[in-house]
């Protein structure tokens, strides 16, 4: 009887000898769930106020990491429209050149880490010099940054 | 003449027949579902997980008690690990699908970028390079049609067959599960073979993917479960 009584206690599909292994089971599925859901409700906060959001938008966060990714800073986040990858069309940044890669079998990126809000002062300093070339003329080092 | 069992039987069911028995189980799991569906659409959004997460622990709760109360009910390991790996499902669904369909859309071009450079360059370095668009990282296509158009859609049904107990359910359930079990350690080692290109100069590498992706393993914790559950209690 007492046998009975005791699978009984169990969970509807839970044989007496898997019955510990089911409780640690169910004990990982908790730490899962709530592992999900605070992973998925952190995420966006987390992104936004790594890349800078709200003094910059996130349409301006695009912008910023296009510029990153092919070190050329007149890159912007376009949209495109209805005949773009997939359903035909070129491929975005098809002759853009100046992505800084090592290529080869294993293709290794060059672009810098971006640290914590690093790309409101990369749109600064970009102002800061774009300010300084219109005013100081052409010929100025700050009109081309790169040599 | 009454058995000893007879009358536990009618103790057990609170002095109702068994069909009001049925009933109101019937009833009870509905009841709880209404929350436990409602809670996993707003934790399948991601965002709205802190929103959906007590809605689901409502749900379980309506469960428990109706257990409790000897209504013949889904057991709640059942109930977790069906929803779990269903918000599994949906979740990977919602992010692969983007990239591979909407990659030109401002929204897959600021979220699935960032994201990107956070924890895994195949989603940053050459975004949208491809003819195809999305991730550019070699092989990630492939796991993306593989999961979005086979592996997501069986489980997302195969979780519904397993919380309704159906013994199709049981079944695909396995079979989605130890599917998952490919997809992870082939995405892996992919992403491993790769790493120069995945993991240079992300902000959080390596270490920041496992953190960001561990909790994705529903499926396979659930595995053991699953082999050890007296499949009578899925029914055909």
């Amino acid at each position: 009887m007492d046998t009975t009584e005791k699978k009984d206690d169990l969970p509807l599909g839970t044989p007496p000898a898997f019955a510990r292994m089911h409780t640690i089971i169910r004990r990982a599925c908790y730490v899962l769930l709530f592992g999900l859901v605070i992973e998925g409700a952190l995420t966006f906060p987390l992104l936004a106020a790594w890349y800078g959001v709200p003094t910059l938008t996130p349409a301006e966060v695009c912008d910023e990491l296009q510029k990153v990714m092919y070190s050329d800073d007149s890159r912007t986040c376009e949209t495109a429209d209805l005949r773009s990858p997939p359903l035909g069309g070129p491929g975005e940044a098809q002759h853009q050149t100046t992505a800084q890669d090592e290529w080869g079998v294993q293709p290794k990126p060059l672009y810098p880490r971006i640290g914590f809000r690093e790309l409101v002062r990369n749109k600064e300093e970009r102002e800061a010099r774009e300010r300084e070339c219109a005013a100081e003329g052409p010929d100025h080092p700050s009109c081309n940054p790169g040599t | 003449m009454t058995t000893t069992d007879d009358t536990a039987a009618a103790a057990d069911l609170g002095g109702i027949g068994l069909d009001d028995h049925v009933e109101r189980s019937r009833q009870a799991q509905r009841a709880a579902d209404r929350w436990l569906i409602g809670g996993t659409i707003l934790m399948g959004t991601a965002i709205l997980g802190i929103v959906g997460l007590p809605l689901f622990l409502r749900g379980l709760v309506l469960q428990r008690r109706a257990q409790l109360a000897g209504l013949s009910v889904r057991p709640i390991i059942v109930t977790l690990i069906g929803y779990m790996v269903m918000l599994d499902g949906a979740l990977n669904t919602f992010g692969w699908a983007i990239d591979l369909l909407a990659s030109h859309t401002y929204a897959s071009r600021i979220f699935l970028p960032t994201w990107g450079n956070m924890f895994d360059a195949g989603y940053f370095w050459h975004y949208n390079n491809l003819p195809v668009g999305g991730a550019g990282a070699p092989g990630e296509k492939a796991w993306e049609v593989l999961g979005i158009f086979v592996v997501f859609p069986m489980r997302i049904a195969a979780c519904i067959g397993f919380l309704q107990m159906k013994r199709w359910g049981h079944q695909w359930m396995i079979v989605t599960c130890w599917t998952g079990m490919l997809m992870w350690v082939g995405y892996v080692a992919n992403m491993t073979v790769y790493a120069d290109l995945r993991f240079t100069s992300v902000v959080f590498p390596v270490v920041g993917w496992w953190v960001y992706d561990i909790f994705y393993i529903t499926p396979f914790v659930a595995l053991p479960y699953l082999h050890t559950v007296n499949r009578e209690i899925f029914s055909d």
